[in-house]
């Protein structure tokens, strides 16, 4: 089979946070050094001499950049600081790009202008929503509180309308992630066209992706437990929150204030406190660059980490001004609440950082339907 | 940086001198590039007079005069008074005298041209007068006994030159003493050099000063007076018959010096049998006499009157000499730096010198290789009562091309690994090795057909790197990368040796800082000119031999040895030492008129 080298790859990785690319002089150090990499599935060296060479079709069909997950060690131990552990995260971007039909991850992650703009446009459109077009529904802002002193959020942004919003984004942005995903299979799994998995494989292997992406494994067994913890802090507290609000919001959204041992807030609280948590510890370590994961940020993870902070904080102001009876306060923040949430979930969760969530547990999965691929009979 | 006042440039060249080498319309043209330069008057178009002198300082309003040329000594009194009388500072007359710093040919147009530069700008720069100095004191020293230290004095020595041979440890020899065989021949390593090491012993035009040390140095070129420290061997070497006897009796115990403390040795002792000088010594650091004040059982033991002197001190020596050969060697990398290897925690991975131990017929183990394993107090050391490893690793560019340790090739241990493979496979027929490396450096004559010739004799060569060594029940367990086959090997051996880079010997700084020597990118002394000057530094007299200067193979370093001994005798020959080093490249004066253009 031929291979076709287009070196004007590397200049494009160069967008995607690649740095030196030439540095790297295939010792095999960051592979054999690197926990995760397994035969079979070996990276990041010969990752990065199909960069190097320019092997796009092979690059983009490989698996192994998800299977990474930056414990830095590569890096660390790389005689030539050639960076292996950041040109895989950058293969990540260039990936999460390719397997994304809309074209707008690529945009998103090459252009800090396209981002800025798309999430400029949604904040606008919120909050001409909640000024403008729920008033004229009849819901108005209201200084009058409830009994027991809490502010009457229902009464300006209805839970029902809310989630119905909700629900939409949801689905657009299943759709997006779902239809990536599809694509994300079809170029690991059937692209190479030399193998091929049975249906069989397919459903046995499946119960290993609801596990990894519940516990994260694979996450563990990089050297550094401490972010292992803070990792799964924030994941957890994340994929609560997305829960309650998506799916329970009448449960969640209450103008009555609740006992404190109530599920609702102690869920809650969780949830932020985990977020709060993974969030200060990316935040600090990025700053801090001890460790090598957080030496090198590209602007889409800057972007990301003070997007959801301020998710967060608005969040947290909100539930503080509601049950204090501070009406107006409880209003602005919910309008920037929504205004700072609605892009980042649309950019982060199909086209850039978070979408990582999928593929990361659907790599694992891929993995083992590959480990079991037998190859193909050729068309007779 | 101070700009210089504007200047007038007299170009003498009178008709007694010899002419001037190159097209004086060069000279001209380059001065006027220089914005201070006002005027140049040239030979015969001079203003003689004083009165005439005067009257151009004055119109002209310069603050100073550069007089280029030959001999133009003879009439700087002259400018000087004429200055004086337009009251201007009579000292601001320079002399850009061809003649006194050696320009003489044609190609000499941009060692002149540096000179006027550094006169007409007033920019100190290193560029001396004097080209030639005589040398006064024929004797040289040579600082080091390893083989190129050894080939240069005896180079000298037999040219009837007297030579003083100043070396750190009890023994010359350097490395080379340790290894059984030499790559890429096979060669008996102590067979070349025993013979070598006794004849600089006996020769009389060598004066051997083992267990010393350079403390100082003064003086110049072809005139240095070198202080040297003579640390106390407390054995005398003219008296002691070398029976052993002391050592027999001693009861103190050291790891050895010579064997890279893979033995343990008395604290009387000798190096290794063939020693040169083949003397016992004491280390003082170990003595129970000099520490408690009791014990003198080798004083009791030793059948020679008199030999052993407990008290002896450590004394200094003065010495003067013309020229100076720099031939300190290596150090090993520290390979516990690298704390993946578990070096220094695994007692089965070793360095390559503490291998080159195991492999030799004097060593330990009689040139058996055996496991490491630990005497009671807790030493690590090579005896032949342990088995023998079945499955051997070698690592290659251990602290090499590494940008966390050392960026360069060490250049010998490719080939040094291979004749590991080699000797290894002679030694144990049923041993499998496997060599771990990167690039394959075999550049030398017969270096290429020699890693043929182990590429033949079963030894898997895999390229690729390792990065990690664990143990486990005393197997130690390599990962990595087999990049040709595109595989992860994870490898159980017995024994791991850790191909260590090379480095420039301990006291390659402070010997730097005391000769006024510079040292390069890596740490090792820095020749004068890599292509044409290999040997020479930048201080005349002094010159490099061997791998202080940079990582090279016994060849090479013996080649080194002959050619610094050889610009030794020429000076001895001629009785002058050259300097010719001064000279500043164009390019470097171009940045610093930029500099000054700011
Ligand atoms: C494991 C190994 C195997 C090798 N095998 C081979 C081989 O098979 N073939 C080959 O060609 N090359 C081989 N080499 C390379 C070889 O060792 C060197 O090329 C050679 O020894 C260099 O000799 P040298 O005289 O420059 O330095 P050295 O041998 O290091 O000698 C330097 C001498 O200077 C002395 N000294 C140091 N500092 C001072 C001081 N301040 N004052 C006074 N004296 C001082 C030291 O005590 C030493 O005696 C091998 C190297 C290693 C590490
Ligand atoms: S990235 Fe670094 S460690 Fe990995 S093969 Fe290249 S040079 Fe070696
Ligand atoms: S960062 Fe960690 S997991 Fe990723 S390639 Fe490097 S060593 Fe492997
Ligand atoms: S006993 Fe005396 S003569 Fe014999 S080796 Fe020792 S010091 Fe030399
Ligand atoms: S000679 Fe070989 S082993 Fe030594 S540093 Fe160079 S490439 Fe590495």
């Amino acid at each position: 089979m031929s291979v076709r080298l287009q070196p004007e790859l590397r200049n494009q990785l160069i967008q995607f946070g690649i740095g030196d690319w030439n540095a790297c002089y295939h010792c095999g150090t960051c592979t054999a050094i690197c926990p995760l990499s397994e035969k079979g599935f070996l990276f990041p060296r010969n990752k990065i001499r199909l960069m190097q060479m320019g092997v796009k079709d092979e690059l983009e069909t490989s698996v192994e950049p998800w299977l990474c997950y930056y414990c830095g060690d590569c890096t660390k131990s790389c005689p030539r600081d050639a960076n292996p552990g950041e040109l895989m995260m950058s293969l990540r971007r260039y990936l999460t790009s390719k397997y994304d039909w809309t074209g707008l991850s690529r945009k998103f992650y090459t252009s800090g202008v396209w981002e800025l703009g798309f999430i400029l446009v949604f904040a606008a459109l919120v909050v001409i929503a909640f000024l403008f077009l729920l008033p004229a529904y009849g819901f108005k802002f209201t200084t009058e509180l409830t009994a027991q002193g809490g502010v009457q959020v229902n009464a300006f942004a209805p839970w029902e309308y809310i989630e119905i919003f909700d629900w939409s984004m949801a689905a657009v942005v299943a759709l997006l992630l779902i239809s990536n995903i599809l694509r994300m299979y079809y170029k690991i799994i059937w692209k190479d066209g030399k193998t091929t998995v049975s249906i069989w494989t397919h459903i046995r292997e499946f119960w290993l992706l609801i596990y990894n992406f519940v516990v994260q494994p694979r996450f563990s067994k990089c050297e550094d437990k401490n972010y292992w913890l803070s990792h799964w802090f924030l994941m957890s507290g994340y994929t609560i929150m997305f829960i309650v609000i998506v799916v329970y919001l009448e449960w969640f959204q209450t103008d009555e204030i609740l006992p404190f041992w109530h599920p609702q807030r102690t869920l809650g609280y969780y949830a932020t406190f985990g977020l709060l948590f993974g969030l200060f510890v990316a935040i600090i370590g990025r700053i801090r660059k001890k460790r090598i994961k957080f030496q090198f940020s590209h602007v889409s993870d800057w972007l990301f980490l003070i997007m959801l902070t301020l998710t967060v904080i608005t969040g947290i102001l909100i539930h503080i001004f509601r049950i204090n009876g501070m009406a107006w306060a409880t209003y602005i923040s919910y309008i920037a609440h929504m205004a700072i949430l609605v892009p980042m979930i649309l950019i982060e969760v199909p086209f850039s950082k978070w979408s990582h969530l999928a593929y990361r547990p659907f790599a694992v999965y891929f993995q083992q339907l590959k480990k079991h691929a037998v190859p193909r009979k050729s068309n007779q | 940086m101070k700009k210089a006042g504007s200047t007038g440039v007299f170009i003498y060249n009178p008709p007694i001198a010899i002419p001037y080498p190159f097209d004086i319309t060069e000279i001209t043209c380059y001065l006027s590039s220089f914005p201070n330069v006002v005027r140049i008057w040239q030979y015969p178009d001079f203003p003689w007079s004083e009165k005439n002198l005067v009257k151009m300082i004055t119109e002209h309003q310069l603050e100073r005069l550069v007089i280029v040329g030959v001999l133009c000594g003879t009439v700087k009194t002259l400018f000087s008074k004429a200055m004086t009388l337009a009251g201007k500072n009579p000292r601001h007359v320079y002399l850009a005298s061809f003649d006194e710093y050696g320009i003489e040919l044609t190609k000499d147009l941009d060692r002149a041209k540096s000179l006027l530069a550094h006169m007409i700008t007033d920019i100190p720069m290193e560029v001396n007068p004097a080209g030639i100095q005589p040398i006064t004191q024929p004797a040289t020293l040579v600082i080091g006994g390893g083989i190129a230290g050894i080939q240069a004095a005896l180079e000298i020595a037999y040219s009837n030159n007297t030579v003083y041979l100043v070396e750190k440890s009890g023994t010359i020899g350097g490395k080379m003493a340790t290894f059984d065989k030499t790559f890429p021949t096979l060669d008996c390593a102590a067979c070349i050099l025993t013979p070598k090491m006794v004849e600089v012993n006996q020769h009389p035009f060598i004066n051997l000063m083992s267990y010393a040390e350079v403390q100082d140095i003064n003086g110049s070129p072809g005139n240095y007076t070198v202080k040297i420290l003579k640390k106390a061997r407390k054995v005398n070497v003219q008296t002691c018959i070398g029976c052993g006897t002391c050592a027999e009796k001693c009861p103190a115990q050291e790891p050895s010096e010579f064997d890279f403390g893979t033995t343990m040795r008395k604290a009387i002792y000798i190096p290794f049998p063939q020693a040169v000088p083949n003397k016992y010594m004491i280390d003082a650091a170990s003595c129970i006499y000099i520490k408690n004040g009791k014990c003198r059982a080798c004083v009791k033991a030793c059948p020679v009157p008199d030999c052993i002197n407990l008290d002896e001190q450590d004394a200094t020596v003065d010495i003067n000499v013309g020229n100076i050969i720099v031939a300190t060697g290596y150090k090993p990398f520290n390979a516990s730096r690298m704390a993946e290897f578990g070096y220094g925690k695994f007692p089965n991975v070793l360095t390559s010198l503490e291998f080159e131990r195991l492999l030799n017929a004097s060593g330990p183990t009689g040139g058996n290789i055996h496991l490491r394993s630990q005497d009671k107090k807790g030493n690590w050391i090579f005896t032949a009562d342990t088995p023998k490893p079945h499955r051997i690793a070698i690592i290659h560019c251990v602290g090499s091309r590494d940008k966390n340790y050392n960026k360069y090739c060490s250049r010998v241990c490719c080939m040094y690994s291979l004749k590991f493979s080699h000797l290894v496979m002679e030694k144990l027929s049923d041993a499998e090795i496997f060599e771990y490396f990167i690039d394959m450096r075999s550049f030398g004559k017969g270096y290429e057909e020699f890693y043929e010739r182990i590429k033949s004799e079963e030894v898997e060569i895999i390229r690729g790197k390792t990065a990690k060594i664990e143990e486990k029940d005393g197997k130690l367990f390599i990962r990595g990368e087999d990049i040709l086959k595109n595989d992860l090997i994870e490898n159980v051996v017995d024994m791991v040796i850790l191909s260590v880079g090379l480095e420039p010997s301990e006291d390659t700084a402070k010997l730097s800082a005391m000769m006024g020597i510079p040292i390069s990118e890596g740490g090792w002394f820095n020749e004068l000119s890599y292509d044409i000057e290999p040997t020479a530094t930048i201080r005349g007299g002094i010159h490099l031999a061997g791998t202080c200067q940079g990582p090279k193979d016994i060849p090479d370093s013996v080649a080194q040895g002959s050619a610094a001994a050889a610009k030794v005798i020429r000076s001895i020959l001629k009785g002058t030492v050259s300097q010719e080093h001064d000279f500043i490249p164009q390019e470097k004066i171009k940045s610093y008129l930029a500099e000054i253009e700011k």
